[in-house]
């Protein structure tokens, strides 16, 4: 009973916990190397802005939606633990070992689109409203780009379960037999975080967007969430495209958070290093170019696996 | 899949999803607003999708997860623009037609409790080696593939269709083209069009004229 019910939960908490927390230094490590200045010290500052968050009054708008604005930051959080939930560290050591998990990941993506515009709605403000709507404008074109990329990478494992997914990639890296995956992953990832070049939710042309009314505990836990869904995003990404546990000499969930950390890292660097897209030219690329490059990556695994 | 053996967890579960799903199917009526009408409804979704799980159907379960979300956030959006009430937070009635909804409402659950207190139903327990995403790819993909693959390409078409129909480009480009607001008195001048139009777009104008 306690190794089945406890032992997992016990882990993602865990996870969500270091995951958030290196996020925080990776991309304060990333934009001092960039030659940004960071204020206080890399590893500390982190917990000392999350404590004096937790010090701070939460804001308060007039008639707001209180129980979906309070519980929406939480349930984006839960759907990050949800994630980290399926990504397996090894071929046993996986918190759920679910037969359908590809699907789960899917549906974590979707119910993204649901929290965030829940948190952008029920602010009753105008920015944070702006943020929700264009969340899932966007949201849409993220899912089924997913969609399509992950579906290529149970074709050649023929299983939604991503511990065999990654047992798929024994012989080669999805990342080489299917080069297109890992890119336009890369780019979901960011969208689904809205982190970076594809920060279109809560952005600073609309003052901090879905976040803009946020102050406190709640900014808290919704900072910490994003931290987290770019983990749990980054655990897909390694188990999907670069082998999960795979490697030699060492053992599989060491290998699994080095690859967690490069992808981490990569997705980090992105964030900084390009400039934010305007919302209508990125629905233009999602749909024009990228969907049907992921439709070219699905042609290409089923080839692939017929051959 | 151990879990679906050790009965007493999987009875506990069942209830609190069951009264999940009745108590947030209930809150849809009760609530004042489009947005969170749809949001309730999605919540009950997700609750017989884990109940789904519970009964073996892993995929059909999971999928209940991702279909409605997208589903209900549509539906929410689309729900609030053609209601004309500013992002759903106004408060509104949920319901209407109330006598007839409360007759329904009545007979629905008496025929569906008599259903399930009278029908004989089968009693065959899931076999332990059921491969519920196989079996239900060979159902789809085998007996029955000519008719999934036929309606998989009618919805293919209809939204590609839809996409065309709908994707000209709004406001600053060709979708305005051609398309003048209707007069104010039949055959009449275009309701809301400034007057210096006409100096730069005399002839335009003047077709317009003689329709």
């Amino acid at each position: 009973m306690f190794s089945e019910l406890f032992l997992p939960v016990l882990m993602v908490i865990f996870m969500l916990v270091v995951g958030g927390y290196a996020v925080a230094v990776l991309d304060r490590l990333v934009a001092s190397a960039l030659g940004t200045p960071q204020a206080g010290g890399i590893w500390l500052a982190p917990i000392a802005r999350g404590a004096w968050l937790l010090i701070q009054h939460a804001n308060a708008t007039e008639a707001p939606d209180w129980r979906a604005w309070r519980l929406a930051p939480a349930l984006y959080l839960a759907l990050a633990a949800g994630g980290l939930a399926v990504v397996p560290w090894s071929a046993s050591l996986v918190a759920t070992d679910l037969v359908t998990s590809v699907v789960l990941w899917g549906s974590v993506e979707a119910l993204a689109t649901v929290v965030i515009f829940l948190h952008g709605w029920s602010a009753n403000s105008l920015l944070a409203l702006i943020g929700g709507y264009r969340y899932v404008a966007l949201g849409l074109s993220y899912i089924l780009i997913s969609m399509f990329v992950l579906i290529g990478v149970a074709l050649p494992a023929e299983s939604l379960q991503f511990t065999q997914v990654v047992a798929s990639q024994e012989g080669l890296w999805n990342v080489i037999r299917q080069p297109l995956g890992l890119p336009l992953f890369l780019i979901v990832g960011l969208g689904m975080t809205f982190w970076g070049p594809l920060n279109l939710a809560d952005s600073t042309d609309l003052a901090g967007g879905t976040a803009s009314e946020i102050s406190g505990p709640p900014r808290l836990v919704w900072d910490m969430a994003r931290a987290a869904m770019l983990v749990a995003f980054s655990g897909v990404a390694a188990t999907a495209f670069l082998g999960g546990g795979l490697g030699p000499w060492l053992p599989g969930p060491l290998w699994m958070s080095l690859k967690m950390l490069a992808v981490l890292s990569v997705l980090l660097l992105l964030g900084r290093l390009l400039p934010r897209l305007a919302p209508e030219r990125c629905v233009t690329l999602m749909w024009v170019v990228l969907l049907p490059l992921s439709f070219i990556d699905l042609v290409w695994a089923g080839i692939g696996a017929l051959l | 899949m151990e879990s679906m053996n050790d009965g007493i967890g999987v009875d506990i579960a069942f209830l609190l999803l069951a009264t999940l799903a009745v108590a947030t199917g209930w809150r849809v009526f009760r609530t004042d607003s489009m947005v969170r009408a749809s949001f309730f409804l999605l919540v009950s979704f997700i609750a017989v999708g884990v109940i789904m799980i519970l009964l073996a159907a892993e995929y059909l379960g999971v999928a209940m997860f991702f279909m409605m979300a997208v589903e209900m956030t549509v539906m929410a959006l689309f729900m609030v623009m053609f209601m004309m009430n500013p992002a759903g937070l106004n408060p509104m009635n949920m319901v209407h037609q109330e006598r007839i909804a409360i007759g329904a409402g009545i007979a629905g659950f008496l025929i569906l409790g008599a259903m399930a207190l009278l029908a004989v139903f089968p009693d065959q327990p899931v076999p332990a080696d059921l491969e519920p995403v196989r079996s239900l790819g060979n159902e789809m993909l085998g007996d029955s593939m000519l008719i999934f693959e036929s309606a998989g390409l009618v919805l293919l078409t209809t939204m590609i269709g839809v996409v065309v129909l709908s994707s000209h480009r709004g406001r600053y480009g060709a979708a305005a083209e051609g398309s003048m607001p209707p007069g104010l008195e039949p055959g009449g001048d275009p309701a809301g069009k400034p007057e210096e139009d006409e100096a730069g777009e005399g002839e335009h104008h003047h077709h317009h004229h003689h329709h």
